[in-house]
């Protein structure tokens, strides 16, 4: 099907197979669509038919909340019947030559393991192997459910044939049950990406402050390979604040402290305890971690008070917690908005 | 058809360089901002996707939406930061305890015109003449002489670029206060190299080109502003991505 895009700047035309959603032809074609959660929650993608016939492929989307007018769709949910024109009020360019192109992938899911009692960490094998850029995600379809999951890389390297990815358990969350339930290990799945602006490139120049809430660190974590690979903060300090409920409820500390200890001068990385007093032996097994009790925004204003000099702050986790971040970067840091990176998921 | 003086709320109720979301009398849906000594009116929804603006941050300087952090200068609604457009002022009048706010043309919620002096922002609108368009009205075709330039005070208009019948979309314009037909203000481009129509019955504001260069060129502090929006306003048409 031929679809002519019609943004405020000019109109774009791509083809998009029956079935496809349009957001992921789209982008699949080089356009740069305005998206941000990619998966029927944020509401960013939605757009006004035309012309033609679209099918909307989860009615039920959360997303549909932030349609108010006749003939109002989100792209990421909705598949086109025949050839359509379609309307959005943004301002639309062509991605930037050196982009990760987004496309349809096939892969595997192996490793699956409990990372802790609500978290498990797995692996996709890819068909083929794919660029993205560090802190960005794929949103995956698995056997039996319904739609996208917007997943963030653990992992960081060049034509990757391995993604490694963090779920949260959410009850009655149909891809996250499926995934506790055990049916990961050996189940081909669909994924479409690299997707998400959150993202880190070593040419930054800038010290880094990450903030992160539960399984949020996924992204946070690839960001800091990608930043050791290149010995980034050789040069720039790293303070990466991580927030979970009790000491149990923490993963990838190993990770963190060997992090940390190859750059004890630069890279800081302080665990946000909301619901628990640090207890000691979590200061014993760690000691090239901090451990506060607070909520993870909280513990980060205070630690980062005169240090937002020459600062980009990336943030993830849960809307509570990413939200209350970007306050306290806004208001009282006084941190330029445009160096505030995270992708909306609500 | 000016809108008259419209009481919006006493102003006990804005807290200190705070904000509420307001309606007028007669239904218009504003944010009513205090900063300092001074109160200011603007559109209730962000004009990037609707969202409520009293939900967003505001430090009694900066207006931030909270959903992608676009940001706008309170004293004056220019974008900030991320914004990619102006918010719509409405003026302010303080008379005792109550906050008015009162008519205005496009030209005022022009962004090309933010900051421009009163006194030039006068003679201009002395220029400006009114028109009111029927849907499928073409303001101006391909190849006429592009002596004017307009502002959009309501309604839609749509441009299209190309030859003879492969015409394509060159994007539309809906919000009051957006200029098209800009070349009327550039040197050597005498001709319209696109086609707009309107979408809609829309009210517009026709402006001659020349003699609007000539009032900025007795006012260069605000004939440089315009020029540097200007400029902005031609590089968001034609810009790659990464750029605004």
């Amino acid at each position: 099907m031929r679809i002519q895009f019609n943004a405020r700047n000019r109109a774009f035309h791509f083809e998009a197979q029956t079935g496809a959603r349009l957001l992921y032809a789209g982008l699949a074609a080089g356009i740069n669509l305005p998206y941000e959660c990619g998966s029927g929650t944020c509401g960013t993608c939605r757009a006004r038919l035309i012309a033609g016939e679209v099918d909307d492929l989860w009615p039920q989307a959360p997303g549909r909340k932030f349609l108010k007018r006749a003939g109002e769709f989100l792209m990421c949910q909705c598949a086109a019947r025949n050839d359509c024109t379609v309307e959005a009020a943004s301002f639309v360019y062509n991605m930037d030559p050196g982009a990760c192109s987004p496309a349809f992938r096939a892969g595997t899911i192996k490793e699956t393991k409990a990372l802790t009692r609500d978290v498990i960490g797995f692996s996709v094998a890819l068909a083929e192997p794919a660029d993205f850029d560090a802190g960005q995600f794929m949103t995956m379809q698995v056997p039996g459910v319904a739609g996208y999951r917007g997943y963030s890389m653990v992992n960081f390297e060049r034509v990757a044939t391995r993604l490694d990815f963090v779920v949260k358990k959410k009850p009655g969350g149909g891809a996250s049950e499926w995934l506790f339930n055990g049916n990961g290990d050996g189940a081909a799945v669909e994924l479409f990406g690299p997707l998400g602006a959150a993202t880190f490139y070593p040419s930054l120049g800038k010290n880094v402050l990450c903030i992160a809430g539960g399984s949020g660190i996924a992204g946070m974590m690839s960001i800091l390979a990608r930043a050791q690979q290149e010995r980034y903060f050789d040069q720039f300090n790293g303070d990466v604040f991580f927030g979970v409920r009790t000491y149990a409820d923490a993963f990838y500390l190993a990770e963190l402290s060997q992090l940390a200890s190859g750059f004890p001068e630069r890279l800081n990385v302080t665990v946000a305890l909301s619901d628990e007093a640090v207890p000691e032996h979590a200061l014993r097994a760690h000691p090239a971690l901090g451990f506060e009790q607070g909520l993870v925004h909280e513990v980060a204003g205070k630690a980062m008070q005169g240090k937002y000099q020459n600062v980009r702050a990336y943030l993830a986790g849960p809307p509570p917690a990413v939200d209350a971040s970007i306050r306290m970067l806004l208001l009282e840091a006084k941190l330029p908005a445009d160096n505030i990176r995270y992708d909306k998921f609500s | 058809m000016p809108m008259q003086k419209r009481f919006v709320c006493p102003r006990e109720q804005v807290p200190k360089n705070g904000m509420i979301e307001c309606e007028t009398e007669g239904g218009l849906m504003l944010l009513v901002a205090n900063a300092g000594d001074d109160y200011f009116a603007y559109q209730a929804m962000c004009p990037h996707q609707d969202t409520p603006l009293c939900e967003g941050l505001y430090d009694g300087a900066v207006l931030t939406c909270h959903q992608h952090l676009w940001q706008w200068d309170i004293r004056t609604g220019a974008a900030m930061g991320l914004a990619e457009t102006a918010l719509e002022n409405f003026p302010v009048q303080v008379e005792g305890d109550s906050i008015y706010v009162v008519a205005q043309s496009a030209l005022n919620a022009a962004e090309l015109f933010i900051g421009v002096s009163d006194t030039t922002l006068s003679a201009i609108t002395a220029l400006a003449q009114k028109e009111e368009r029927d849907a499928g009205s073409i303001c101006y075709d391909f190849g006429a002489p592009a002596d004017d330039f307009f502002v959009l005070e309501s309604g839609r208009v749509e441009f299209l670029i190309g030859r003879d019948e492969r015409l394509s979309s060159a994007g539309f314009m809906l919000r009051k206060g957006e200029v098209f037909g800009w070349a009327a203000l550039l040197e050597n481009q005498p001709q319209r190299i696109a086609r707009a129509t309107c979408l809609e019955q829309s009210r517009l504001l026709r402006i001659n080109g020349k003699q609007t260069l000539d009032l900025l060129e007795k006012d260069p502090a605000s004939g440089y502003l315009v020029m540097r929006r200007l400029s902005s306003l031609i590089a968001r048409y034609l810009a790659s991505s990464g750029s605004k």
